[in-house]
């Protein structure tokens, strides 16, 4: 298992934003779905070791990222896209995904072909010379991935990737997920269900800091089955169902 | 530690994007028109032009450097960055040494340019001598110390207004710490602005007869380094900078700065006014730079030739025609020069910042007597116009050398006052009547008469045994 979570919470002041998640899971995409503040961004947060947990147990590709050394094993085969990508407009496409190889620690050798790789594999290989601050936000949101995905991490958490993405450019993503799945574990949070349906083999849903549903896009759309909840598409019904049935 | 923090591709992108190098040429001008203009406008002499260099060009490099290195510092927090560099396996120390470095290192060379070149035009001027490192290296030093103060300053206010106002208080400390720079408080020598005994300011006369002395500037490069090592050590040791290993490195490098910074403010505290000119500190301090520095000098075939160091070679001429009136006088009389010979100043401070400069020893030695000579440029005050130096030599330098001849170099007679202005053609206006009258008289003989009547009678005059009545 990629990532072990038990009994994980997370205080910010007296709001409990991560209120005992437990969790497992290993290679595959995995759809983080839940409604504002519901916990998400706080819960990748954590699994990308940016913030510790208040309470619980963490375990990120079979280590501790309590210990100074394997968190830093852990941040070498991570990739991590932020809800809000910060960049410097200075820097080229190029330059802003060598900037996080080099970051992550990668060999010199293998920085350039890594970063090449990657920003293909966002279509933005005619964009690599070009600076950040003449990109539209979609491109940006190209880059960010292209940054989280240069050192072809074990581990990749996404906090609303698609966000900004046409639909062309989101059907993309997706195939670059599903392509990532097949070896590393890929953690996707995002409000768009469509998405999950889309991408995720697995998906769990958050509310007010708790996992309310742990399954496949087929059982959460199944729990719609025999109720009247909201929503265009069956997923989102069973979306709708499940968080119904959680504030009842 | 640093090496290993500092990854060269990581440097090498930094250097490519760093906004430092925006910089530049505003810096550029303003080198030009301060340090540079302020530089050139001194004779073209290595020490002086070297030692103003170094007392302008860190108040050009500081602010802005301060200014640059906090805005550096707090890029990740301005563009919100903070949480997706916060995962990358990098220590954030060495992050925050690559930006320090990046930025320290356009600093540095635009500094080195505008240093090159300046040194470029002394060495084209300059009569003699070579290029005078310490100074450069100083100012040198002074960079990475205020990138590093400014970064530090970036890391724990991260906000857009960190650089501006760092930038500010940078240029306000500097301006208003040489009010603090006096020979009772001598710690404050430690400052890069200091290039020698600040109460004397930019000197022609050190550093030329003697060597430039390196005992403050090694202080200060060490009080720099230290400085540096205990800012950048200091952001080691803050929670996440890196592992328990890297903390306790960036703790030894926090206290091996402190304690170097602390050195070297001790040792310039006992830096004084050495007989050259210069600052010693007894600590640092080698007996062999106390030696003079041989030369040959250049002379003028007067009728007493005049000589000077050959720093002082485009001077020559105006001191010779200066002089040469007097010397056609004076030339054969007994016990007159074989040569005026120019002398290295002696430096002697006093209490509540007082200090003197003259000659070691009398003006005349040696057998046959040679006239020491002291240039007015090798005495403290402003740069003084071609004409004005003319001047002031033929009558300070004039009237001592005739003072020295006819002894009236303390209390002179009526009958020597009468000599002297005779030989000197001074007015007669402040001499009493009868000592007026006597003058004029000998004035008005002619030269060869005059001449021929000192040979026969200078012994006397120079025993006081000569009345007014006895002058022809």
């Amino acid at each position: 298992m990629n990532v072990e979570i038990s009994d994980l919470t997370r205080k910010f002041g007296r709001t409990r934003a991560v209120a005992g998640v437990s969790m497992q899971t290993g290679a595959g995409v995995f759809g983080l779905l839940g409604p504002n503040g519901a916990g998400k961004t706080s819960l990748l947060r954590m699994m990308a070791t940016v913030i510790p947990p208040s309470s619980g147990r963490i375990r990120l590709l079979g280590r501790d990222p309590d210990d100074y050394r394997e968190r830093r094993q852990i941040r070498r085969r991570l990739g991590y896209l932020p809800q809000n990508l910060g960049y410097y407009p200075g820097f080229t496409v190029v330059e802003f995904v060598e900037y996080f190889a080099l970051l992550k620690e990668m060999p010199a050798a293998e920085v350039h072909r890594a970063v090449a790789t990657a920003v293909e594999r966002v279509g933005l290989g005619d964009q690599a010379r070009a600076k950040l601050r003449t990109l539209s936000g979609g491109m940006l949101r190209r880059v960010g991935i292209a940054q989280a995905i240069v050192n072809e991490p074990e581990l990749l958490l996404l906090d609303e990737p698609t966000a900004g993405l046409d639909p062309e450019q989101r059907v993309a993503l997706r195939a670059v997920l599903r392509e990532v799945g097949q070896r590393a574990t890929v953690i996707v949070s995002t409000h768009l269900v469509e998405d999950v349906g889309a991408a995720c083999g697995r998906v769990a849903l958050m509310d007010r800091g708790k996992i309310v549903f742990h399954g496949t896009p087929d059982e959460l759309t199944a729990r719609a089955t025999g109720t009247s909840a909201a929503g265009d598409a069956p997923l989102e019904r069973g979306y709708s169902a499940v968080l119904a049935e959680a504030r009842s | 530690m640093t090496i290993a923090a500092l990854s060269m591709p990581l440097l090498r992108l930094e250097l490519r994007r760093n906004p430092t190098r925006w910089m530049l040429p505003p810096i550029a001008a303003v080198f030009w028109f301060i340090s540079f203009r302020a530089s050139t406008a001194y004779p073209p002499l290595w020490n002086v032009r070297a030692m103003s260099m170094q007392t302008s060009v860190v108040t050009v490099f500081a602010p802005a450097l301060v200014g640059a290195a906090a805005w550096m510092a707090s890029r990740e927090a301005r563009r919100g960055m903070t949480d997706l560099v916060a995962c990358t396996a990098r220590p954030r120390w060495g992050r925050q040494l690559a930006v320090w470095a990046a930025t320290t290192g356009w600093a540095l060379a635009a500094y080195l340019g505008c240093v090159g070149v300046l040194y470029a035009v002394i060495a084209r001027q300059a009569a003699w001598g070579g290029p005078l490192w310490w100074p450069a290296v100083v100012g040198a030093a002074s960079l990475p110390a205020f990138a590093a103060l400014g970064f530090a300053a970036g890391v724990l206010r991260p906000s857009r207004f960190t650089a501006p106002l760092v930038a500010i208080a940078a240029f306000l400390v500097l301006e208003t710490s040489v009010q603090l720079i006096h020979w009772d408080q001598p710690y404050w020598q430690v400052s890069p602005l200091v290039a020698g005994p600040w109460e004397i300011g930019t000197d022609q006369g050190v550093a030329t007869f003697y060597r430039y002395l390196p005992d403050l500037p090694i202080a200060q490069v060490t009080f720099l380094a230290g400085l540096t090592a205990a800012l950048l050590g200091g952001l080691g040791l803050t929670a996440g900078a890196g592992g328990r290993w890297l903390r306790r490195s960036a703790a030894a490098v926090t206290v091996a700065g402190l304690l170097a910074a602390g050195v070297a403010t001790g040792w310039a505290g006992t830096g004084r006014l050495d007989p050259h000119g210069m600052i010693a500190i007894p600590a640092l301090h080698d007996p062999a730079d106390d030696r003079p520095i041989g030369y040959a000098p250049v002379c003028r075939d007067t009728a007493i030739p005049v000589c000077l160091h050959p720093a002082y070679a485009g001077y020559l001429p105006a001191v010779a025609d200066a002089l040469e009136p007097v010397l056609r006088e004076v030339a054969g009389l007994p016990g007159a020069p074989v040569r005026i010979s120019q002398a290295a100043a002696t430096y002697r401070s006093g209490p509540a910042n007082e200090f003197g400069v003259g000659l070691a020893g009398p003006a005349m030695t040696g057998t046959p007597p040679v006239f020491q000579l002291l240039l007015p440029s090798q005495l403290p005050g402003p740069i003084r116009p071609r004409d004005d130096l003319v001047s002031t030599i033929r009558t300070d330098a004039g009237r001592d050398l005739v003072a020295v001849l006819v002894g009236a170099d303390r209390d002179p007679s009526p009958a020597q006052q009468a000599v002297m202005a005779a030989i000197l053609h001074t007015s007669t206006a402040r001499l009493d009547p009868d000592t007026a009258v006597a003058a004029q008289r000998l004035t008005a003989l002619p030269a060869a008469a005059r001449h021929t009547w000192l040979a026969q009678h200078l012994a006397a005059l120079r025993a006081d045994r000569l009345t007014l009545e006895q002058l022809r």
